[in-house]
């Protein structure tokens, strides 16, 4: 009962709303749901107010007459993305309107021509906007002004003069009347249409090289001609199918309505404008989505069809769609601003963590974990010519690896290891190492994943991702911090991901934040497959196959404890804690000569620190208000390396208690009758000799020769 | 302290911007642009652990208070030590009468006063019916007139750092006749004042106050019942003694340096308080005379070694700055012991002829600083 009672409680702690929503927040799809939202509760309210609003007839009525509107917002979100803007659109609309019932009723051509020839003069009429806006670099803004009232002042001219014919005429088609009041699977037949183009467009725009394209002239007109995008050519076709969407939209009021009037289409830009940015489509260019502007059209609509249901007059009507849009346009430039800010604020969510109680270290106290000064005096190998071995790792042949901030392997040879020589470049920053069966090198590397050195220095990847966790906002395919490995007898390459929240250079806020973040991974040589074996694992550090290969030992940074997972025998694919109380924060974990374990505690947990991690509050507040080189850390000014057994007892400690010579102490390795230490932070790769220990054992026979220990 | 407390303090912050003018730690710039000078002094012979007050007598030789001894340092470089006294108590700030007695602050005990003539001191041990539990500083005025500070009422010195995260402002500014026969409280409610000084035209009195981050200055009217005035105001630092350089300037000495994480501690009442129920004063975050010796000290991220250094820039554990102010109080020159440095934790510095001589109670060691601060 108690479990149950501490697993919940764990999970409220853990649980943050603020994690949702700052995750949340990252996603593009995330950002069209208040418009979606508002939609919503604008139809319900109708349904709610208006009798028999809710009902399926009148919404297919309702379906009949938005799908015009939606075929001219389509366009405008077009030109939008594009960064531009077709404010001629309702002209074009009325003039394909008009020109679809004079082919039809004046020239008498059939529906087929008409449609075709319909379309035809919206493309035309598009061209000319496109040859101005593409071609002629005239603002968009100022140009489809000026065609508007153009086109305006010709639909009105034609309308004048044809009005009589139009009025008198009509054509007996079954096709033509089909346009007007079909339906297909119950749908009205125009709003199939849109919905079919609407799939098309989503497609084009999103998923084809030259949607791509049109985003990137929205985004940076200039970027995008510099990357080789045609971005004349571009825009032209953009206005053309802008204009041959109002085409379209006009055959559908043609054969729905059959007349023309000085009224149609008037505002329609207007309206289209207001309905795009609503949706969420930016006014700057370069973002929007066709479903984002329909969002937004249909919250126009229904706005407008709504408020004159319920009597209220035109004017009040435009008043409220104008004050919509200054709001919708304020609101974008403000979100596309400050977003990231925001996401920023609300990001780190330190969670609660109750330690087990840190272990004395008082010097003198008997305790495995007293203090001493054994690695003072360490012999400095390499003294300012390694930038922070994060991991050392000898060879058959006693060269000296060590892994480097800069990207590099960098490796010493010869008598005291005064050769340097850079082994291999991989770039990222190099973190755990081990030697495969073929005398590979297999490192981990932050930011890239893990990597392979053939002895002759050739570089390879092994691995950069693994599957993703389905019900993760987070996308976690990725490897974000690959931190240390090691490789079980099978060959199989285990490694620790620490963060999939963070990266290399910020990972001290996932410290801070204290939460299951990390997880272990597992790369399977013999199948080329990656798969994350622990997901949630509170920051995990160092990772070494057991000695007999049947477990793996992981240390976890955050919550200062040492884990066992069982990869065969009765307990396999189960994890258990192995050392509870740890006066440090554990880092790489090695093995030794005699059977047990060498441990690396990067940091010194101090009371202060501990205190901070039972306050989530503090550290929260401290991650917003100090500045991060004044952030609360564990002590890491002070090298700790521990040997345990396979107990899980510490036995015996080796201390730079000041850091004078091994600060930020992350790895060690036992070769040959010495131990090799690597810190994060230093400068130098130490060593000291130990003592009763066997002369001969090297890591790599320990895993792959004389000296294993596995058991079969 | 709620969420709702925090959400009114930050609204609290923008609105009223002057009230919180406390809050912001000024850059070191200008006259207190770091340097590594005070790195460079030279130290005077043998450690004096616990070494606190520093003041010249007018031979040119100097009297150092450190743990329960008084000494007295002569000679070229002060080679010559000899032991002038031993309390019961710790022994803190020091002032020499016109008369020719030395005026001695002992932890728990009062203010002594040592007649060269006379091996037994005289003792004034209270004010205003409260003990001198913890006199910081003294100073006799030219007129005979001695006055003292007391950090905390009822508290001994080696406290500090309670007062401090409790925030405390309990500290009194006392007045002494002569002969030590009546003591009167002049000012209480002071938020910790540590050192105090007369101005060089004996019209004013000087004392600062280390957890207000001020020096302020008293007139010496005649009439008493005067209001100090603000001469310095939201230090970089926590000041502690202040010395007349002789020329009509001070020489002020910080003991530690303010930091935005113990800005910020002082802030968070619900940490603190646990912090200091639970934890040994020398784990908080608070300042310190001396720090980076123990690994179970708070840490700061940006005081990271890298590649086997400490940055100076580094946010300090502790610190050591000696500034010279001019007789407005404005700083005119500054030395300084960053982080990684060897000097820090500076309770005390005097002007004698040759050179400045600085008490780096952190280190436990007097310093002399050649160079002529100015």
């Amino acid at each position: 009962m108690s479990m149950t009672m501490d697993s919940f409680t764990a999970s409220v702690r853990r649980f943050s709303p603020r994690l949702l929503l700052s995750e949340l927040l990252l996603k593009q799809w995330f950002e069209p749901v208040i418009p979606f939202t508002v939609m919503i509760g604008l139809w319900l309210y109708f349904a709610l107010t208006i009798p028999d609003y809710a009902s399926t007839q009148n919404m297919l009525s309702l379906l009949r007459l938005f799908a015009e509107f939606g075929f001219v917002a389509l366009a405008m979100s077009f030109c939008l993305i594009t960064g531009g803007i077709d404010l001629s659109v309702g002209a074009i609309f009325a003039l394909c309107n008009f020109a679809a019932l004079f082919f039809l009723l004046v020239l008498e051509w059939p529906v087929g021509v008409v449609i075709v020839a319909t379309l035809a003069v919206g493309a035309a009429l598009g061209s000319i906007n496109g040859f101005l806006v593409g071609h002629l670099k005239t603002r968009p803004f100022l140009t489809t002004l000026v065609t508007l009232i153009i086109l305006r002042a010709s639909v009105n001219l034609l309308n004048t003069s044809y009005a009589q014919v139009f009025a008198t005429n009509s054509v007996d088609s079954d096709a033509w009347d089909f346009l007007g009041v079909g339906s297909v699977l119950g749908i009205p037949i125009n709003a199939a249409t849109l919905f079919v183009v609407l799939l098309v467009c989503h497609i084009f725009l999103s998923r084809s090289r030259y949607g791509w394209h049109l985003t990137a002239i929205g985004a940076s007109r200039k970027a995008a001609r510099h990357a080789g995008i045609r971005v004349r050519l571009m825009l032209f076709f953009t206005y053309v199918l802008s204009g041959t969407l109002c085409a379209a939209s006009g055959i559908f009021y043609a054969a729905r309505q059959s007349s023309t009037d000085s009224t149609t289409g008037v505002g329609w830009e207007f309206q289209a404008l207001t309905a795009v940015v609503l949706g969420g489509v930016s006014l700057a260019g370069g973002k929007g989505t066709v479903w984002r502007a329909m969002i937004g059209a249909i919250i126009i609509f229904l706005l407008i069809n709504g408020l004159v249901r319920m009597g209220i007059p035109g004017y009040v009507t435009s008043a409220v769609t104008g004050m919509i849009l200054l709001a919708a346009v304020g609101i974008d430039v403000k979100w596309a601003k400050n977003r990231g800010k925001a996401i920023q604020k609300i990001y780190v969510n330190p969670a609660f963590v109750a330690l087990a109680p840190a272990p004395s270290v008082q010097r003198g106290s008997g305790s495995p974990f007293a203090q001493n000064d054994r690695l003072i005096h360490a012999q400095a190998i390499g003294v300012d010519q390694v930038e922070g071995p994060e991991d050392v790792i000898l060879d058959r042949h006693d060269r000296l690896y060590g892994s480097t901030r800069d990207g590099n392997i960098i490796r010493f040879s010869g008598e005291n290891f005064t050769t340097r020589e850079i082994f291999a470049h991989i770039g990222g920053r190099p973190l755990g190492m081990q030697f495969d069966r073929d005398e590979n090198l297999i490192v981990a590397v932050a930011g890239m994943g893990v990597y392979g050195v053939a002895p002759d220095g050739r570089v390879f990847k092994v691995t950069d991702e693994t599957n993703r966790t389905w019900y993760k906002l987070n996308d976690d395919s990725r490897l974000r911090m690959a931190d240390d490995l090691d490789i079980a007898p099978d060959g199989k390459i285990y490694f620790s991901d620490c963060t999939t929240r963070y990266e290399m250079t910020t990972n001290t806020l996932d410290i801070l934040e204290a939460r299951p973040n990390g997880r272990l991974v597992c790369y399977d040589p013999a199948t080329k497959t990656t798969r994350t074996v622990i997901n949630h694992f509170y920051f995990p550090n160092g990772v070494c196959a057991s000695h007999d290969g049947r477990s793996l030992l992981i240390a976890s940074t955050s919550l200062c404890k040492v884990f066992r997972y069982w990869l065969e025998g009765p307990k396999k694919g189960r994890t258990e804690v192995l050392i509870d109380e740890l006066p440090g924060n554990p880092d790489n974990i090695n093995r030794a000569s005699d059977g047990t374990y060498w441990l690396a505690l990067v940091g010194i947990r101090t009371p202060t620190f501990d205190l901070a991690s039972r306050k989530p509050g503090f550290r929260l507040r401290m991650v917003k208000q100090v500045p991060a080189d004044e952030w609360l850390a564990p002590a890491l000014n002070h090298g700790c390396v521990l040997k345990f057994n396979e107990a899980g007892e510490a036995l015996e400690s080796w201390w730079d208690p000041t850091g004078i010579s091994h600060s930020t102490l992350t790895s060690m390795r036992e070769h040959k009758g010495y131990l090799y230490l690597g810190g994060l932070e230093n400068n130098r790769i130490g060593r000291i000799k130990l003592d009763g220990v066997d002369d001969t054992w090297t890591g790599y026979d320990a895993y792959w020769g004389a000296k294993s220990r596995v058991t079969r | 302290m709620g969420f709702f407390d925090h959400l009114m303090r930050d609204v609290r912050s923008v609105i009223d911007r002057d009230g919180g003018g406390q809050n912001e730690i000024p850059p070191l710039d200008g006259a207190l642009s770091p340097n590594d000078r005070l790195d460079a002094c030279l130290p005077i012979g043998e450690p004096l652990p616990g070494v606190d007050d520093v003041v010249a007598d007018r031979d040119g030789a100097v009297y150092a208070s450190a743990g329960r001894r008084v000494f007295k340092l002569s000679g070229q470089g002060f080679a010559t030590r000899a032991l002038v006294a031993e309390f019961g108590g710790d022994a803190g700030g020091l002032a020499l009468h016109p008369d020719g007695r030395l005026l001695v602050c002992v932890a728990g005990r009062g203010l002594a006063a040592l007649d060269p003539a006379n091996p037994a001191p005289r003792w004034c041990e209270a004010a205003g019916g409260r003990a001198f539990a913890g006199l910081t500083s003294v100073v006799a005025a030219p007129d005979g007139r001695i006055f003292a500070v007391e950090g905390s009422v009822g508290r001994s010195p080696d406290q500090w750092r309670s007062d401090l995260m409790e925030k405390r402002r309990n500290g009194r500014l006392v007045g002494i006749s002569p002969s030590f026969d009546a003591a009167e409280v002049l000012l209480d409610g002071l938020a910790y004042p540590y050192g105090v000084a007369i101005a060089a035209d004996g019209n004013s009195l000087w004392f600062t106050e280390s957890w207000a981050h001020r020096v302020s200055a008293l007139p010496l009217d005649r009439n008493g019942a005067a209001v100090p005035e603000v001469k310095v105001g939201n230090m970089a630092g926590y000041p502690a003694r202040l010395h007349g350089d002789g020329h009509g300037g001070f020489l002020l000495a910080m003991f530690a340096r303010r930091t935005h994480l113990i800005e910020f501690v002082l802030k968070e009442d619900d940490f603190r308080e646990e912090m200091i129920a639970t934890m040994n004063p020398d784990y908080w975050i608070a300042p310190a005379l001396a720090g980076g010796a123990d690994c179970l000290e708070p840490m700061q991220i940006g005081s990271v070694k890298a590649l086997g250094i400490q940055k100076p820039w580094a946010p300090p554990r502790s610190y050591g700055l000696v500034v010279h102010l001019d007789g407005e109080g404005e700083a005119t020159d500054s030395l300084h012991s960053r982080a990684g440095g060897r000097f820090h934790g500076v309770t005390a510095a005097c002007a004698t002829p040759q050179g400045v001589v600085i008490a780096a109670k952190g280190t436990g060691r007097l310093l002399l600083d050649p160079g002529g601060l100015r």
